[in-house]
């Protein structure tokens, strides 16, 4: 089931990439870096799930960075000022995503205006939202309870890792072997052919973007938990970067084709690239033209690889 | 298309009303104030020392800001606005140090003197441009690294020896360019045995600092000290340092003295922050601007102090800055 599903290109990328940073630096290949590098891909990860999803049927979801800075905020609100237990603090980051991710499916379906444009507008509503909540400023100090989600390492493992693999999986799963998922791809390949099978389009549209919205507020969940405060600015431009993440691996711009697993696979190629270059001190400059690089070549791969077949 | 303008129209209407305010005062005299953003408690501050200071001299003044401190192009936009009510002074924090010169140049052009706050242009390329800047106040960057790097070295002793680790801010940002510099050149001076390991880009991300920590100690697990261009990401390497363990075995220092770094200070998690005291760099930008429209000269750079905190001088409240903390 897993196999299938991996693009060998972004193996390919990833393969060179390790043996290339464990041959520059000789504290790269560790079970402790590695978990460091799954902890450091977690927030970004969960993130390209969702845009994964959203990008399978063939839409765009650019409000993710805002929508989790707002989740964030939400749950220390309800945490610190309402003194509600950590419980609904986590609660509260995920409904807040998730009706962020409701308005972009409504206003995406209903009133019919492109993706783009919805969740660009969201994005600035999301960000404003989350300084208007906190008054700009960030709302620092949370509960213990709270702090272990992003903080914590049951057996040595941080505590985000072991959400982003478990999400990772039912995530898989879902998009790989349900009919949610085979109809997401369908109706990102060919919207037409949806509705002639019968697919209530425009419904599972809004449940697509309101799931990114859910992920997004998860992602806003563990950010908040690692840095120990709701910053109305986080996750400024993790938007391009999610979306960089799920193109590595291999989900289609236009819709019709996208995997986890993949996904995972192009979170961990970004990680390990950021990784890499802050072990071995690399000047800033060269880390962005690294990264960007990377996210080139491998759609190159890829390119080679289709017109071969 | 259409609608998309449409789009854009509304949505920069509504941007602009929402961020704009305005303040009359009782003076002849109004001031133009343009900061980056209102929201973020170090603005806020500052436009505490502007509104005291414009009472103090007397005179009146509008204020705006963008929606964030990365909006540069529309900052030139709201700059050229301004410009159309006539300020006597344009006071400006401007984004970067090129974006607002073709403004300022229209600024002086029409007589009106320019105030740089918090010491965002380069007078060389200013005047290059062809804009002359009346003075820069704000903070002195260089001497706040330095400040922080005296503290490491105070804390550790000066023959102490082992890897430090610098996170600056967005990359190719001045500000946390010249703090980062000031802490590596004075570290550099006073300890030597401290070597700064590394000098990455935190992008001012709270979450990309506390990945660095998580980096750098797994390279250097000995790590000594942590130096942070500002206080959100200090913060976020502290969570990372406790995280791992290693809370208690690496020194930390932010810049800003932001009440959340002075909250973990007093907890003990932050070891220090190089407070910046905004609310006197707004106050004696107005007060500055007013004593040279009144013909005196005013020396072209006017460094603002900065204060260490650490949670003695927090405790003990003793230090004549303390009460400009905000």
């Amino acid at each position: 089931m897993f196999l299938k599903s991996i693009r060998l290109e972004s193996l390919y990328v990833l393969g060179i990439l390790i043996v290339t940073m464990s041959l520059l630096s000789p504290y790269f290949l560790s079970i402790s870096n590695f978990l460091n590098i799954l902890l450091a891909t977690s927030v970004i990860g969960i993130l390209a799930i969702g845009s994964t999803f959203v990008i399978s049927s063939a839409g765009l979801d650019l409000s993710v960075g805002s929508v989790m800075g707002l989740a964030g905020v939400a749950g220390a609100v309800v945490m610190n000022q309402l003194e509600l237990n950590w419980i609904f603090g986590i609660l509260a980051c995920i409904i807040a995503g998730g009706i962020a991710g409701f308005f972009n499916g409504q206003l995406v379906t209903r009133a019919k205006i492109p993706a783009f444009i919805v969740t660009l507008g969201m994005l600035g509503v999301a960000r404003g939202a989350a300084l208007l909540l906190c008054d700009g400023k960030p709302i620092y100090g949370l509960s213990n309870e709270f702090l272990f989600l992003g903080q914590g390492r049951p057996f040595g493992i941080p505590f985000p890792v072991i959400i982003f693999i478990v999400v990772a999986l039912i995530t898989h799963y879902i998009l790989a072997s349900t009919k949610f998922g085979k109809h997401t791809l369908v109706i990102g390949d060919n919207q037409m052919a949806a509705v002639a099978m019968g697919i209530n389009v425009n419904r599972h549209k809004v449940k697509l973007y309101a799931f990114s919205g859910g992920l997004a507020g998860l992602a806003g969940m563990i950010f908040t938990s690692r840095v120990n405060a709701g910053d109305p600015t986080a996750g400024l431009n993790y938007e391009l970067t999610a979306i960089t993440a799920a193109i590595i691996g291999g989900t289609n711009l236009f819709g019709g084709k996208g995997s986890i697993i993949g996904t995972f696979i192009g979170a961990l190629i970004m990680g390990i690239l950021q990784n890499g270059l802050n072990l071995l001190a690399v000047q800033s400059y060269y880390q962005r033209m690294a990264i960007g690089a990377v996210l080139i070549l491998a759609v190159w791969f890829d390119q080679i690889n289709r017109q071969k077949n | 298309m259409e609608l998309f303008m449409r789009f854009l129209i509304v949505s920069l209407t509504f941007i602009s009303i929402f961020f704009s305010s305005t303040v009359f005062g009782k003076g002849h005299l109004t001031y133009g104030v343009l900061m980056k953003t209102l929201s973020n408690p170090f603005w806020g501050a500052m436009e505490e020392g502007v509104r005291d200071g414009s009472k103090e001299a007397g005179v009146a003044y509008y204020l705006q800001a963008v929606e964030s401190d990365q909006a540069a192009e529309p900052q030139l936009n709201v700059c050229m606005t301004m410009l159309e009510r006539k300020p006597d002074v344009m006071i400006t924090a401007a984004i970067n140090s090129t974006i607002l010169l073709p403004c300022l140049k229209k600024a002086n052009e029409s007589g009106i003197p320019v105030v740089d706050l918090d010491g965002n242009l380069d007078h060389d390329i200013a005047k290059k441009a062809g804009v002359s800047i009346d003075f820069t106040i704000g903070s002195d960057n260089e001497a706040a690294g330095a400040q922080g790097a005296d503290y490491v070295a105070k804390v550790l002793g000066r023959n102490a020896s082992g890897p430090v680790l610098v996170i600056e801010g967005l990359s190719g940002n001045i500000t946390g360019q010249k703090r980062a510099r000031g802490f590596a050149n004075r570290i550099k001076k006073i300890a030597p045995g401290l070597k700064v390991v590394a000098s990455l880009p935190g992008d001012w991300d709270r979450m990309k600092a506390a990945n660095i920590t998580n980096d750098i100690l797994t390279r250097h697990p000995n790590l000594k000290a942590i130096f942070a261009a500002n206080d959100g990401m200090a913060l976020g390497a502290v969570e990372a340092a406790y995280s791992a363990g290693k809370g208690n075995d690496i020194i930390i220092v932010g810049v800003d003295g932001n009440s959340d770094a002075v909250k973990s200070i007093k907890s003990g998690r932050l070891n220090a922050s190089v407070a910046q005291l905004p609310y006197l760099v707004g106050k004696r930008a107005v007060i500055g601007a007013t004593a040279s429209l009144n013909g005196l000269k005013m020396a072209k750079f006017q460094f603002v102090d900065t204060l260490v905190l650490t949670k003695d001088v927090i405790e003990n409240n003793t230090h004549p800055l303390m009460k400009f903390v905000k």
